[in-house]
C-alpha cells in the first residue's frame, strides 16, 4: 500500500494503482480521453499529464505511471495546467468545428473537456486534415473526421467484444480507425463503442439526429431482451423512448449492454395494440374495454382458466394474472411456452448460482449446450475475463464463435456420462469450477448436468458452480410465483380460458379454449387472440425483474402506453371487477404488498440467494443438440421484431445481406 | 376669490385660452406617420417576426443543432430532427410558437449558422391564435420574403459583433 | 308632399298623408344615420388632430369608411347576453336611446316649411322627447346586473336631470324674446337683429345664455368633460360594460345622434338656425339647409374641440356647476329678461 501526496494531502493507495487512480481517490479530476476503467491502458491522448516528483522535470502520463511510495503529485501546478491546454490545443487541431450537427454534442467529453482545460482559442490556422468515413455496421455510424484516435474502441472490440475488427492504419496525423476490410462489426456489443467513444466519430445510427440529451428525461430501467437483467436508462422525449443506453452496475453488467438492448427501443412505438379487439366472425374488431370485459365475463369456463406467461413481462403483471386466476380457483400458470418441462422444485437447480460477477473468478468451465454469445452476452464478456485470468473452458453442442478459445466435446450429450479425461483433469484441479447449462440442453441433460456437481465437486463452500442460463427476462420472477407445470405448457392446453400474457413464441394451435392476449405488440400472440387487452411494454410500467442469478431489480416508468393501453395489473384489477371476483389492490404498492406475502423473495430488491438442494432427476442425457434455441439473436421477441433497427441487424449481421450506404 | 379671478370664471377666460392652444395644436404638423403606408426607421438589430434563412444556393441553413430549443426562455421552439436522405442533418419540424415567444433574440444568437433570425416585419397579426403557431414551411417562407432585408441588417450590426 | 300624394297621385287624404311622412321620416333619418358615421370619424379625426396624431387613416381615402368598418364589425358579432340580466328590459334600452334621438328631429326647422311636424309646441316636445334619453340609460344600467352598469346610470340619470333644469331656463329666455314654442318661429324671429344680423346669440342679453345651453348641452349628452358616465378609469365602459355588437352599435349611433341634435338646437335657438348669419339678400341664395348645416357642423367642430381641450369633471364639480351655477344663472336670467322684455314692449 504505497503512499503518496497528491497536491500536498498523503493518502494510501491500493498496490499496483497508478498515479490517475491515485489522484481520483484524492478527489482530483483528472482529465482523459483514452484512459478507462474497463479497457487496458495505452496512454496516447497526453490529456492526464501530472507533475510527479520524483522524477524527469516535465509532465508525466498519469494513466500509464504506476503510484510509487512518497510519490509527490502535483495536479494544479501552472506546468500541469499549460501542459493540458497545449495537449487540447493540439487534439482541437484537427477536430472539425461541427459540434452543432453532431450528435455528441451536448455529452462530448471533448467539448466538456476543452471548456474546462482548453485555452479557447487555437493558433493553427492550416488546413484540417478530412478522413473518410468508415462503414462499421448498422449501429454505428462513424464521422471519423472527428476522431482523436484515442483507440478506446480498438481496444473495446479486442478485448471485452472478443472481436478484432476495429484496428487503426497509417501513422502519426494520417492516422485512422477502420473496420476490417470496411466491413460491419458483427459483434452483438457493438453499441458500446458509442458510449465509450469521448468524442462523436462513432455515434449510433439508429438514433442519428434524433434528440439532443437536454431535452431526454431518463428514467432508470432494467432491460428485458435477455434474462441477465442490464440496468438499463431510457431516455425519452414526450411520449416516446428515443434511446437506451446501460448504467453502470457491477454485479450484473458493468458498463456494457448489449446491441439488442440498446436498439430494440424503436420497436416500442411499431406495431403497436392501442385498443381492445375482440373477434367476432373470425375476424378481430375494435372494441371498447367493457366490450372486451363482457366477451371474457361470457366465457363459460368453470374454473378451468390458464395464464401464459410471455418472456418480457414483469413479476406484478404475473402475480395479477395468478391472483385472478386464484379467485377461480384455478393455478394452471405457465412461462415456458416453447414447451420446457423441466424440474423446478429447487429453485438452485434453474439458477445461475456463480453469479455474474463471480464468473471471472472461474478457473474451469464447461458450456452445456448454450450459445452464450446470443444467450447472454454480458455473461460472454464475463467468461472472456476469467479465460484471461487463466480459466479454460469446454463446451458441448454444435461449434460456434464465441470469441473466445473453446475445447468442444462434440454435440452429443451423451458426452456428460462419460468425461474426457482432459476435462475431469481440468476440472479436478480447479479451485472455482463451473458448468453453465443453457436453454438447448436443459431439456435432455437437467439431470446429467446436476449430477455433475457431485462429481466435478461444483458445490463448495462459498463457491456454487452450478448454473443454468435462462433465455427470457421474466423466467425466473415466473419460476418464483409458480409459473410452471409439471407438464410443462401442454397443461394448459384444455384449459377452457387462456391468458396469454405477452406470450408469443408459443404454438397457438394447441390450444382449445379462448384465448385472451393482455400484451403491447401486434405479433404471433394477438394475430391467434380470440380477445385483446392492449397492455404497456417494459418501458411504460414500473416491474419487478429477476435476472438468471435470482436477482430482484425494478425498473421505472418512462412514458405512457400508446391510445388506450394501459398498465397490464391495471388491466387485470379492472377485469376482476367485471367478472365479480374484485382483485384486493387497488394501487401499484398495494399490489406489490400482496405480491410480497404471496412471494417473500419479491418483496425487497438485490441478489437472492436459494439453498443448494438438487432434486433426484435422472443422471442419463441423451440425444445430440442440433442446434441452439435462438436462431437468430437481433428478432427474439415482439419488441425486436418491430424494431427496424433490429430487422436490419438481423437481415445484415446474421443474413448477410448487405446495404448501400448514403453518401455522406 | 378676487375681482379678477372671479373675472376670469366668468368670462370663461382659461377656457378659451385652453381651446386656443389647441386650436393652434390642431392645425400643426402631425407628430406620427402615417403609419401603414409610411414606416419609422428600424435598427438592424430590431427583434421581430422570425424567420428561416437559406443559403444563396438554395439550402436551408438549418442543421437542428437545437441550440435555439435549448436556449430559449419561453420554450416557444419545437424541433425534431433526422438524417435527410443525403445524410445531412435536417429538422422535420421546426416550429416556433409566436404567442409565447418573448422575442429576447437568444435563438438567433444561438444560432451557429445565422439560420434563426428576428427579420424586421413587425405586423404578422392573425385573426386566430393557430396561425400564430409557425411551421418550418411559414419560417423558410418569411426568409424567402425577407432575405434581402435580413441580410442587409446583418451585414450592417456584422462591424459590431 | 302630401298635397302631392294627394291630388298628382291621386291618392285618398289619409293615405297621402301616411305616405309623405314616411318619406319625410326616412328622408331625415337615413340621411342622420349616415352623417352619424361620418361625424364620428370627424370627431376622431379632430380629435387626433388636436393630439398631433393621424386618427383614422387605413379604411377608404384618408380614412373615410372608417365607421363603415367599425360599423360593419359591430354588426357582425355575437350579442352577448349575461345570463343574469333582465333579457327583455337589456335588449329595450339601446331602442330607447336610439329611437329617442331619432324622434326629436321631427320638429328641427332644415329650411323655411321643411320640417316634418312643424307643431306649435316644438320647443316643449324637445324637452320632453330629450328627457325621455335617460331612461335607455337608467334601463340598461339596471338590467345589465352589473355594479359598473348600475353606478353609471345613476350618475347619468343626476346628470341629465341637474342639466335639464338649467336647460329649461335657458330655453324659457330664448322663447319670451322670441314669443313662440314653434321652432321655425323662434328661427324667423331671430331674423335681422339690429337690422343686419342673424342670431339671439348676437343679442348680449341672450349671449350668456347661448353659453351656458352650450356647456348644458354638453353635459346633457354625456360628452367630454362631463362624460362621467363612461369615465373608463372608474366604470369601465359605464352602462354599456355589458353591451355587444348591434345593441352596443345602437348607443354608439344613438348618442351621437343626440350630439348631432343639440349641435342642431344650438344653431336653431341661438345662432339663426337656417339662416345665413347677415341679413343680407345675396346671402339668402344660398340655401337654408346648407346655412344649417354649416352651423352644425361647426358647433360639432365645438365639441369635439372641447372634448380634445378639457379634462373630465369630478362628480360634485359636475353637480355644483348644474345647481350651484347654471340653475341660479339661468334662473336669474330668466327674471332679467322679462324684465327687459316688459321694459321694451310696456307701450305694447
Amino acid at each position: 500500500m504505497p503512499k503518496v501526496k497528491v497536491d500536498g494531502v498523503e493518502i494510501e493507495v491500493p498496490q499496483g494503482a497508478t498515479v490517475l487512480q491515485a489522484c481520483e481517490l484524492a478527489g482530483k479530476e483528472i482529465p482523459r480521453f483514452c484512459y478507462h476503467e474497463r479497457l487496458s491502458i495505452a496512454g496516447n491522448c497526453r490529456m492526464c499529464l501530472v507533475e510527479v516528483k520524483p522524477g524527469p522535470p516535465k509532465p508525466q502520463a498519469s494513466c500509464a505511471l504506476p503510484a510509487a511510495e512518497n510519490q509527490e503529485i502535483f495536479t494544479n501546478t501552472p506546468m500541469v495546467k499549460h501542459a493540458r491546454e497545449g495537449i487540447m490545443e493540439f487534439l482541437l487541431i484537427n477536430h472539425p468545428l461541427d459540434c452543432p450537427i453532431c450528435d455528441q454534442g451536448g455529452e462530448c467529453d471533448l467539448q466538456d473537456q476543452s471548456v474546462a482545460y482548453g485555452r479557447g482559442h487555437s493558433r493553427y490556422d492550416e488546413n484540417k486534415r478530412a478522413v473518410t468515413e468508415k462503414y462499421m455496421g448498422p449501429i454505428v455510424k462513424t464521422v471519423m473526421t472527428r476522431c482523436i484516435q484515442c483507440t478506446r474502441c480498438i481496444r473495446f472490440a479486442e478485448e471485452v467484444a472478443g472481436v478484432e475488427e476495429i484496428g487503426a492504419i497509417y501513422r502519426g496525423e494520417n492516422m485512422q480507425i477502420t473496420s476490417y476490410l470496411e466491413e460491419a462489426v458483427t459483434s452483438e456489443l457493438s453499441g458500446n463503442v458509442v458510449d465509450l467513444c469521448p468524442v462523436g466519430a462513432l455515434t449510433s445510427k439508429p438514433y442519428a439526429f434524433e434528440a439532443r440529451p437536454w431535452e431526454l428525461r431518463k428514467t432508470l430501467s432494467i432491460d428485458v431482451m435477455d434474462a441477465v437483467g442490464t440496468n438499463i436508462r431510457l431516455d425519452s422525449r414526450g411520449r416516446q423512448v428515443l434511446r437506451c443506453v446501460p448504467r453502470v452496475n457491477d454485479d450484473v453488467n458493468e458498463e456494457w449492454a448489449s446491441d439488442k438492448t440498446r436498439h430494440a427501443v424503436d420497436g416500442l412505438v411499431r406495431k403497436r395494440l392501442d385498443r381492445p379487439y375482440v373477434r367476432r366472425d373470425g375476424k378481430l374488431h375494435p372494441a371498447t374495454w367493457d366490450e372486451a370485459f363482457a366477451a371474457i365475463a361470457a366465457v363459460d369456463h368453470g374454473g378451468s382458466v390458464a395464464a401464459v406467461a410471455g418472456d418480457l413481462v414483469d413479476c406484478e403483471t404475473m402475480f395479477a394474472a395468478k391472483a385472478l386466476l386464484k379467485q377461480f380457483g384455478s393455478s394452471l400458470l405457465e412461462g415456458r411456452q416453447t414447451g420446457m418441462d423441466y424440474d423446478t422444485s429447487s429453485l438452485a437447480a434453474v439458477n445461475f448460482n456463480t453469479t455474474i460477477a463471480r464468473t471471472e473468478e472461474a478457473d474451469a468451465i464447461l458450456l452445456i449446450g448454450t450459445n452464450l454469445r446470443w444467450e447472454a452476452p454480458l455473461v460472454n464478456t464475463r467468461i472472456r475475463k476469467a479465460i484471461k485470468k487463466g480459466a479454460k473452458v469446454f463446451a458441448i453442442g454444435p461449434e460456434t464463435d464465441l470469441t473466445y478459445k473453446v475445447e468442444w466435446l462434440g454435440a452429443d450429450l451423451s458426452v456428460l456420462g462419460n468425461l474426457p479425461e482432459r476435462l475431469t483433469d481440468v476440472f479436478g484441479k480447479a479451485a472455482k469450477p463451473m458448468v453453465i447449462v443453457g436453454g438447448g440442453a436443459l431439456k435432455g441433460a437437467h439431470g446429467a448436468a446436476l449430477a455433475l456437481a457431485d462429481t466435478l465437486g461444483l458445490v463448495k463452500d462459498g463457491w456454487n458452480g452450478f448454473n443454468v442460463v435462462h433465455m427470457a427476462a421474466s423466467r425466473m420472477g415466473g419460476l418464483m410465483l409458480g409459473y410452471a407445470q409439471k407438464a410443462g405448457i401442454a397443461a394448459t392446453y384444455d384449459a377452457k380460458l387462456v391468458y396469454f400474457l405477452g406470450a408469443d413464441e408459443c404454438d397457438f394451435a394447441n390450444f382449445r379454449g379462448v384465448k385472451v392476449y393482455v400484451g403491447h405488440h401486434g405479433d404471433k400472440g394477438a394475430h391467434h387472440a380470440d380477445i385483446i387487452l392492449p397492455g404497456a411494454s417494459y418501458a411504460e410500467k414500473s416491474g419487478t425483474f429477476v435476472n438468471i442469478e435470482g436477482r430482484v431489480q425494478r425498473g421505472e416508468r418512462a412514458v405512457f402506453p400508446p391510445g388506450d393501453a394501459r398498465e397490464d395489473w391495471t388491466i387485470f384489477r379492472a377485469l376482476s371487477e367485471t367478472l365479480g371476483h374484485t382483485l384486493p389492490f387497488d394501487t401499484l404498492d398495494e399490489l406489490r404488498a400482496a405480491m410480497a406475502l404471496d412471494c417473500p423473495e419479491l418483496a425487497t430488491l438485490g441478489l437472492k440467494t436459494f439453498a443448494w438442494n438438487s432434486p433426484s432427476l435422472g443422471t442419463t442425457a441423451q440425444g445430440v443438440l442440433e442446434g441452439y434455441p435462438i436462431k437468430d439473436f437481433y428478432l427474439t421477441n415482439a419488441i425486436c421484431r418491430a424494431s427496424p433497427t433490429m430487422q436490419r441487424c438481423s437481415a445484415e449481421l446474421v443474413h448477410g445481406e448487405s446495404f448501400a450506404e448514403a453518401a455522406e | 376669490m378676487g375681482i379678477a379671478q372671479t373675472i376670469k370664471a366668468f368670462t370663461l377666460y382659461e377656457f378659451v385660452k385652453a381651446h386656443a392652444l389647441t386650436l393652434k395644436y390642431f392645425f400643426k404638423p402631425k407628430a406620427t406617420i402615417n403609419y401603414p403606408y409610411e414606416k419609422n426607421p428600424l435598427s438592424p438589430r430590431f427583434r421581430g417576426e422570425h424567420a428561416l434563412r437559406r443559403y444563396p444556393n438554395g439550402e436551408e441553413r438549418c442543421i437542428a443543432c437545437k441550440l435555439c430549443e435549448a436556449v430559449c426562455p419561453a420554450q416557444a421552439i419545437t424541433i425534431e430532427a433526422e438524417p435527410r436522405d443525403d445524410g445531412s442533418r435536417r429538422t422535420t419540424r421546426y416550429d416556433i410558437d409566436m404567442t409565447k415567444c418573448i422575442y429576447c433574440g437568444l435563438c438567433q444568437e444561438a444560432c451557429p449558422v445565422d439560420a434563426i433570425v428576428e427579420g424586421p416585419n413587425l405586423d404578422f397579426a392573425t385573426e386566430t391564435r393557430e396561425e400564430l403557431i409557425y411551421d418550418k414551411a411559414k419560417l423558410l417562407d418569411n426568409g424567402d420574403r425577407w432575405e434581402r432585408a435580413i441580410a442587409a441588417n446583418l451585414a450592417a450590426d456584422a462591424p459590431y459583433r | 308632399m302630401t298635397d302631392f300624394f294627394n291630388h298628382t297621385v291621386g291618392l285618398p287624404y289619409g293615405w297621402a298623408w301616411f305616405l309623405a311622412t314616411i318619406v319625410g321620416i326616412l328622408a331625415i333619418a337615413l340621411p342622420l344615420m349616415l352623417s352619424v358615421a361620418m361625424i364620428i370619424y370627424a370627431d376622431r379625426k379632430i380629435w387626433a388632430a388636436m393630439a398631433l396624431r393621424r386618427g383614422p387613416n387605413v379604411v377608404g381615402p384618408f380614412g373615410l369608411l372608417q365607421s363603415f368598418a367599425d360599423g360593419l364589425k359591430v354588426f357582425l358579432q355575437e350579442t352577448i347576453v349575461p345570463s343574469a340580466a333582465n333579457r327583455g328590459l337589456f335588449l329595450l334600452a339601446p331602442i330607447i336611446t336610439f329611437t329617442v334621438a331619432l324622434i326629436v328631429w321631427a320638429v328641427v326647422p332644415f329650411q323655411p316649411g321643411v320640417v316634418l311636424a312643424n307643431i306649435n309646441v316644438g320647443l316643449l316636445y324637445v324637452l320632453a322627447a330629450s328627457s325621455l334619453g335617460v331612461y335607455g340609460i337608467i334601463l340598461a344600467g339596471w338590467s345589465s346586473n352589473s355594479k359598473y352598469p348600475f353606478f353609471s346610470a345613476i350618475r347619468a340619470a343626476a346628470q341629465m336631470v341637474s342639466y335639464e333644469v338649467a336647460i329649461g331656463f335657458v330655453l324659457i329666455s330664448v322663447v319670451m324674446w322670441a314669443g313662440s314654442f314653434n321652432l321655425t318661429t323662434i328661427v324667423e324671429a331671430q331674423k335681422g337683429l339690429y337690422g343686419f344680423i342673424n342670431g339671439f346669440g348676437f343679442n348680449p342679453l341672450l349671449f350668456p345664455m347661448s353659453v351656458v345651453f352650450l356647456i348644458s348641452s354638453l353635459a346633457e349628452t354625456q360628452r367630454a368633460p362631463f362624460d362621467l358616465t363612461e369615465a373608463e378609469s372608474e366604470l369601465v365602459a359605464g352602462y354599456q360594460t355589458e353591451y355587444s355588437s348591434m345593441a352596443f352599435a345602437l348607443y354608439w349611433l344613438g348618442e351621437y345622434a343626440n350630439v348631432l341634435l343639440m349641435c342642431t338646437l344650438n344653431a336653431t335657438l341661438f345662432w339663426g338656425g337656417y339662416l345665413p348669419p347677415f341679413d343680407w339678400a345675396p346671402l339668402y341664395i344660398v340655401p337654408g339647409i346648407i346655412w344649417l348645416f354649416a352651423k352644425i357642423l361647426f358647433f360639432f367642430f365645438v365639441f369635439s374641440w372641447i372634448k380634445a381641450t378639457v379634462p373630465r369633471y369630478r362628480y360634485d364639480q359636475l353637480m355644483r356647476l348644474g345647481w350651484k351655477v347654471f340653475l341660479p344663472l339661468s334662473l336669474f336670467w330668466v327674471f332679467l329678461v322679462s324684465g327687459v322684455l316688459m321694459f321694451m314692449r310696456v307701450g305694447v
